[in-house]
């Protein structure tokens, strides 16, 4: 599917809640607010037309005032790409989406104990990456003060 | 999980130093006799904090360091960051570099497979492999050395094309190498293909079904060999993959052995990929000039490529600095290893290794 029936097929369902935004390397991208999040991933993946069976990158990016998590989603049948949004405050709660994709488990695993977000009925919410006695704050927000930590200036 | 222990089960730690885990990689195994109940993957001992640094670093600056991602591939890690950064800035790469570049990515790409593979059979018991791989990565490590003079992690590629031109005596030295490699992977196949303890420890073992790969996101040999014949370099061709002429092998049953037979194939293909751009690379430039003090425009990319584990992404958001805002890697070996508890539930312990082997997961990859 071209570009503009995707972001239609997306707006038909969910009107208007659905605000596009430039994105380089993918179709599509558009922003949705957070509580929506499962039902937009869901209506993604079982949509035949759609069909984003591929869950490749689940990212999150601290903008100081709130948080946005990425979706990178991808299509094996119709190979078309599109990239969600969604914006949160800072310590917020989210759906997880791992009903839609298990692939998200780990990747939300990750944000959780780097960023400090809480994902709702997360069948695992065990820390990942860094050690278990680790008492230091999360290490990914952008005030994140550690020892050794020196920032080059800004040019 | 590991909370609900029956009456016959116990557990057992296959530790983070272990000669079989292909890096430290701890996995909790729950045991009921010799069969495995489940297995839980404790990752992190490799954790360099690789994104929180990219936000402390220049574009340049960061390249060495996209090296160390998976340094057995490093020109696929190298290669992926300078395309997201040259999609976000839209620079041309000239002719010459895209041809340089897809010979030291295929290059590295039979040098990555050579490494697993010599591992694979170690694991099960084959010692002779081992040597016959590292001995044609020797060869490939010396032309790889000629070109950037580093053996492992290059810090070869630029935005807008490659750092040095490659020297008069490269060409006749790999087209040599691409006649002396296509017998040698004949040669690995009469070792192990039909051999029957190879086939008793990998036929049929550690079966992924498709949907199951999908619905875990995993991709590259693990997914082509579940018969899913996907690969980017033919469905999204990224640089000048479509004037190349190559298969992309796929399995039936999506157990060991088929993922075996399809990185043995791979290798065939690569060396074939090298030949066809060895005969027809053009002379000319090799680098688009870029400014020395390196501003992309503010906004938001995501550029993937088909590494040798599965798919590499790159997202990086620029708020036109010189110093990218955040810079997350989509890395291959990641998501393959989040499938491994599904998998493996059910085999006995001395399967595990085979099935942890042939997912060719690199620990590097999986921290960052």
């Amino acid at each position: 599917m071209i570009k503009e029936q995707i972001l239609q097929a997306f707006q038909n369902k969910f009107p208007q809640k659905i605000e596009e935004f430039p994105f380089v390397g993918m179709d599509v991208a558009f922003k949705v607010e957070s509580d929506l999040i499962l039902e937009v991933c869901r209506f993604a993946k079982e949509t035949p037309e759609l069909g984003f069976d591929l869950l490749a990158c689940l990212s999150c990016v601290d903008y100081l005032d709130h948080m946005e998590l990425v979706y990178n989603l991808f299509s094996f049948t119709h190979k078309h790409k599109i990239a969600i949004k969604t914006s949160l405050p800072r310590d917020g709660e989210i759906d997880s989406v791992t009903p839609a994709w298990n692939a998200a488990n780990w990747h939300e695993r990750e944000i959780a104990e780097l960023f400090g977000m809480t994902f709702k009925n997360h069948p695992d919410p065990r820390p990942i990456l860094l050690p278990e006695d680790w008492n230091e704050g999360y290490p990914m927000r952008k005030d994140w003060e550690g020892k050794d930590f020196v920032r080059l200036p800004k040019k | 999980m590991v909370e609900k222990v029956g009456a016959e089960e116990f557990l057992v730690n296959m530790g983070p130093q272990h000669p079989s885990t292909h890096g430290v990689c701890r996995l909790l195994l729950k045991m009921d006799g010799e069969v495995i109940v489940d297995v839980v993957p404790y990752v992190g001992y490799l954790h360099r904090s690789m994104e929180k640094i990219a936000e402390n670093r220049t574009y340049l600056q960061y390249m060495p360091l996209t090296d160390r991602i998976d340094y057995v591939s490093a020109m696929f890690c190298n290669h992926v960051f300078c395309m997201a950064v040259e999609k976000l800035a839209q620079i041309q790469v000239p002719e010459r570099a895209e041809y340089i570049r897809v010979i030291m990515d295929e290059l590295n790409r039979i040098a990555s497979h050579l490494v697993w593979l010599g591992t694979f059979a170690l694991d099960l018991g084959a010692i002779t492999p081992f040597l016959y791989c590292f001995r044609e990565r020797e060869k490939i490590l010396d032309l790889l050395e000629m070109v950037c003079g580093q053996r492992m992690t290059f810090n070869y590629m630029r935005f807008g094309g490659v750092s040095r031109d490659l020297l008069p005596e490269f060409i006749p030295k790999a087209k040599e190498f691409v006649q002396y490699f296509k017998p040698r992977v004949d040669e690995y196949e009469a070792i192990l293909t039909n051999n029957p303890i190879f086939l008793g420890r990998t036929k049929g073992v550690g079966i992924l079904d498709q949907k199951i790969a999908i619905d875990y996101s995993v991709t590259g040999p693990n997914l082509r060999a579940t018969g899913l014949r996907w690969d980017l370099r033919k469905e999204e061709p990224y640089s000048i993959y479509d004037r190349f002429e190559f298969d992309i092998p796929a399995g039936t049953n999506s157990d060991v052995w088929d993922r075996y037979m399809v990185r043995i194939q791979e290798m065939r293909q690569a060396n074939r990929i090298v030949e066809q751009a060895l005969e027809s690379i053009p002379e000319g430039e090799i680098k688009t000039k870029t400014p020395t003090v390196f501003r992309p425009p503010k906004g938001e990319v995501y550029a993937r490529i088909e590494s040798t584990r599965g798919e590499m992404g790159f997202y990086i958001v620029s708020d036109g600095s010189t110093i990218p805002y955040r810079v997350k890697l989509r890395t291959a070996s990641f998501s393959n290893l989040a499938v491994l508890p599904v998998m493996s539930r059910g085999w006995k312990i001395a399967d595990i290794v085979a099935i942890f082997a042939s997912l060719d997961v690199i620990m590097p990859d999986v921290d960052r």
